[in-house]
């Protein structure tokens, strides 16, 4: 009897070297620059994609991969492993990602033993579900056992990010409930994070990077105080404040391990250059 | 009687003038009690009865809506104990009157959360005792009145032994003073006997319309360090009147208007020539009211936009009656009335659950406050607090259900919670920012989806984690906290105490800077006044950013009169 194998798509933000000893699959959302169309960390990495983002004139846009595509995938792992599919996807509320695997999963009816999971987070708030899983995979574990250890670790994950800017956010009609920070003439820092419901919201706000990083320390430490955790520091093109963040972490908690990771193009469309990201499970 | 009584108080009452504690330029006690006043007599004008407690009633309920400023606020606390007091009077005899005065020195302790003494308080209190005395030696109302005043004028010269701050100054206390020119012209109007006034005022001639009392106010504040009512007003030369015409019309937009009419930037284009502006406007017209020097550059301007109609010019040095605050308060109405009409369109769809009301200074202020998602912001600050009124119907304009009003300056905290009981069908919640920083705070630290508890309690604490910084000039040389400061000397204030004086803008800046980020800061915020010199800003921040290398600045136009800087240390 083969080992589950683990989906996700490239809005997980799982740095390569750790998508492939693990064996998770990744199936590329669509970032499109006026005519030309790039798949998301396949023929566009992130270093590429922001300074494309920086030197082109209007904003890309995103889109899901197509129920073909993911029924292709599907169809192929089916094929390779007796003990089911693991599909954890983008937000729902964010992307129709969620719903296009749905939908390819009800297409291929029988043929596939498969689970469809709304991981109600983004970037590496689903890398963390979807690494967890392909451990627990490589451990052995059922899907069952699996879906439902993916259910504990969401609730236990907290995540908070910072942007530059809530432009991106705004233009791409990610803001959610951020919306009433937009057009604030004062150097106004939201901490954003992603709610149950899998939205983007605004979970306080202070003025200035420096009192932002230092309230993110604040909200962890109301969760994470005396425990040891796990952390990935996610960024976009701003290596500076992931050393910042990752500093202040070190220096608030007992870190396990420290992951850095980078921001896609698809995630990076919406949150623009500059965002910063915490994830933290416990470690336990 | 009383009417005429309160008539006669209006001719005098260009004679409230302030002393200016603070040697900052923003003595204004004066204007808010007289603005206040004004307001009542307005009232009781529109309702006159020679029934006393009705007519004190319309008076209490005008002074009430009318409230500006500490002073303004206490005032009409007095006059709403005494109306109380004196509701089922027809007429009054001298005992009921002195009950009354007592009752109205009750509620006014009542309505301040901290009574100082050495205020306007200690002279009411202290004449409403001894009118309670004399009440039963004479059934003389003239006499009565008569040692009311003077035991005023007595407990007013011993105001500065209670206050230490006044004692430094050299000055009684300006709200007593302003109470009891009220006094006087009580007795004055008594002792008239209801026959048209026979006191006149040698300085009559030189008065000048209330909204222009802030210039008198700080012509006068030092000389006038001792409580010597006539010669407050025997300084009140009509040269100290900058804009000399009251100037009013309306614009008929037509086809011939050359430019497309915008509000603001008219307002703006106009604020050029003059003061007291008023600029109502709708789809068809709009009226124009302002102080100018040259009436007829402002009309030249405005003909930009369409064809003049209604136009009347008054010259203010020669005239000394109260026309033109009817007509500020006409056109305010009619403004308000527009308002009102929009309200009852937009009601029905909905009311969001919060809103804000903030005071600002400074049309930069205002943006930023705008930009935070403040619904109503208005206009006032130093030299013209906006009234309970202005909050009221400020306050009425915002389409939600719990209105949390930022009055952003210690002397409109009063008159803001005065506002509590007097709005309808929402609920008001005063969060007491004594500075601009503080009302930005508060207003950043609102959460939406909180309670308005919780959000109170947010914004309360906000509060206490900013320091403010305030930038400006001496007024007259004194002595403040050991600090020597002459006649335009640059100040800087901290938290509202003197932090540092000196004759250079740039050195006194510095200064408060350190000392505002004295107990650690992440991130200092300069707001930058309508005076403030751009170079003098860039060094200011080049200082900041050289001394203090781990905080980040920002600068901001804040535009606001009088402050150089406004700087927030959080």
């Amino acid at each position: 009897m083969g080992q589950v194998r683990v989906i996700t798509d490239s809005t997980a933000d799982i740095p390569a070297e750790l998508r492939e000893r693990l064996n998770i699959e990744v199936v590329p959302l669509k970032v499109h620059f006026g005519t030309e169309t790039y798949k998301d960390g396949v023929d566009l990495s992130p270093e590429a994609f922001f300074d494309k983002l920086a030197s082109f004139p209007s904003l890309p846009t995103t889109s899901q991969p197509s129920p073909q595509e993911f029924v292709e995938v599907y169809k192929r792992l089916a094929a390779a492993t007796d003990a089911g599919i693991v599909s954890i996807h983008l937000s729902s509320a964010l992307s129709g990602t969620y719903q296009s695997a749905v939908l390819s999963a009800s297409l291929l009816e029988e043929q596939a033993d498969l689970a469809v999971v709304d991981s109600r987070s983004a970037s590496y708030g689903i890398g963390t579900l979807a690494v967890a899983a392909a451990e627990a995979a490589q451990a052995g574990k059922s899907k069952e056992d699996i879906v439902a250890l993916v259910e504990k670790l969401r609730r236990e994950m907290r995540l908070y990010f910072l942007v530059d800017t809530l432009e991106y956010l705004q233009k791409g009609g990610r803001i959610g409930k951020a919306a009433a920070l937009v057009g604030s003439l004062l150097n106004i820092k939201p901490i954003l994070s992603i709610s149950d419901e899998g939205e983007v919201y605004s979970v306080d706000k202070v003025r200035g990077h420096k009192k932002a990083m230092a309230r993110i320390i604040e909200l962890l430490q109301a969760d994470f105080a005396g425990t040891p955790i796990h952390v990935t520091v996610a960024h976009a093109n701003t290596l500076a404040s992931a050393d910042e963040l990752s500093g202040l972490l070190k220096q608030h908690f007992e870190v396990k391990s420290m992951l850095y990771t980078t921001i896609g193009s698809v995630i990076g469309t919406h949150a623009g250059p500059g965002a910063v990201a915490a994830f933290v499970t416990p470690a336990t | 009687m009383v009417e005429k009584g309160a008539r006669q108080l209006r001719d005098h009452v260009d004679n409230v003038n302030a002393l200016n504690v603070f040697p900052v330029p923003d003595g204004d006690t004066g204007t808010n009690m007289n603005l206040t006043l004004t307001s009542g007599v307005e009232e009781l004008r529109r309702r006159p009865s020679e029934h006393i407690g009705k007519a004190a009633e319309a008076l209490a309920k005008g002074l009430l809506m009318g409230a500006r400023g500490n002073s303004g606020v206490i005032l009409s606390q007095l006059f709403r104990g005494f109306a109380k007091s004196a509701a089922d009077r027809a007429s009054i005899d001298t005992v009921q009157f002195a009950a009354a005065l007592q009752h109205g020195v009750d509620l006014a302790y009542k309505a301040v959360v901290k009574p100082v003494e050495g205020t306007i308080l200690t002279v009411s209190k202290e004449a409403a005792k001894h009118a309670v005395q004399q009440a039963k030696r004479t059934t003389d109302l003239a006499e009565l009145m008569g040692a009311v005043r003077q035991q005023g004028q007595e407990a007013l010269s011993r105001t500065p032994d209670l206050l230490p701050v006044l004692k430094q100054v050299g000055v009684v206390d300006a709200g007593g003073q302003g109470l009891l020119y009220i006094y006087e012209g009580f007795w004055q109007a008594l002792l008239d006997g209801g026959e048209e006034p026979l006191y006149s005022d040698p300085a009559a001639g030189g008065q000048t319309n209330p909204l222009q009392m802030p210039s008198a106010v700080h012509a006068h504040s030092s000389a006038h360090t001792s409580a010597e009512p006539s010669r407050a007003q025997a300084k009140l030369a009509t040269e100290d009147i900058e804009f000399g015409y009251c100037t009013e019309f309306m614009v008929v937009f037509n086809d011939q208007g050359r430019k497309a009419f915008d509000e603001g930037d008219f307002r703006r284009e106009l604020s050029r020539f003059g003061d007291s502006l008023l600029v109502v406007a709708d789809e068809d017209l709009v009226k124009v009211h302002i102080h100018a020097e040259y009436p007829g550059s402002v009309m030249n301007h405005a003909m930009q936009y369409g064809a003049l109609s209604r136009i009347k010019i008054e010259n203010m040095r020669e005239q000394h009656s109260h026309i033109l605050l009817e007509e500020a308060a006409e056109l305010q109405g009619q403004g308000q009335k527009e308002e009102a009409s929009s309200v009852s369109t937009s009601a029905a769809q909905g009311l969001k659950p919060y809103g804000f009301v903030a005071v600002s200074a400074g049309a930069g202020i205002s943006k930023i406050m705008t930009s935070l998602g403040v619904d109503q912001v208005l206009h006032g600050g130093q030299t013209m607090n906006p009234s309970t009124e202005d909050i009221v119907n400020a306050v009425a304009r915002v389409q939600a259900r719990t209105v949390f009003v930022l009055p952003n300056n210690s002397n409109i905290i009063l008159a803001a919670q005065q506002a509590v009981d007097l709005v309808d069908g929402k609920k008001l919640i005063v969060i007491p920012t004594k500075s601009i920083p503080q009302g930005i705070a508060a207003v950043i630290a609102y959460r939406e989806g909180a309670s308005a508890d919780v959000n109170a309690e947010a914004m309360e604490q906000a509060i206490g984690q900013v320091q403010s910084g305030l930038v400006t000039y001496a007024v007259r040389d004194t002595q403040m906290e050991g600090i020597d400061i002459r006649q335009g000397d640059y100040l800087a204030l901290h938290n509202g105490s003197m932090a540092a004086a000196a004759p250079d803008l740039l050195t006194v800046s510095q200064r408060l800077i350190d000392r505002l980020v004295e107990d650690g800061a992440e991130i200092v915020t300069v707001y930058a006044g309508e005076e403030a010199a751009e170079e003098q800003t860039h060094l200011l921040v080049r200082y900041i950013e050289e001394t203090y290398k781990e905080i980040e600045v920002e600068v901001h136009s804040g535009g606001q009169p009088l402050y150089y800087y406004i700087i927030s240390a959080e």
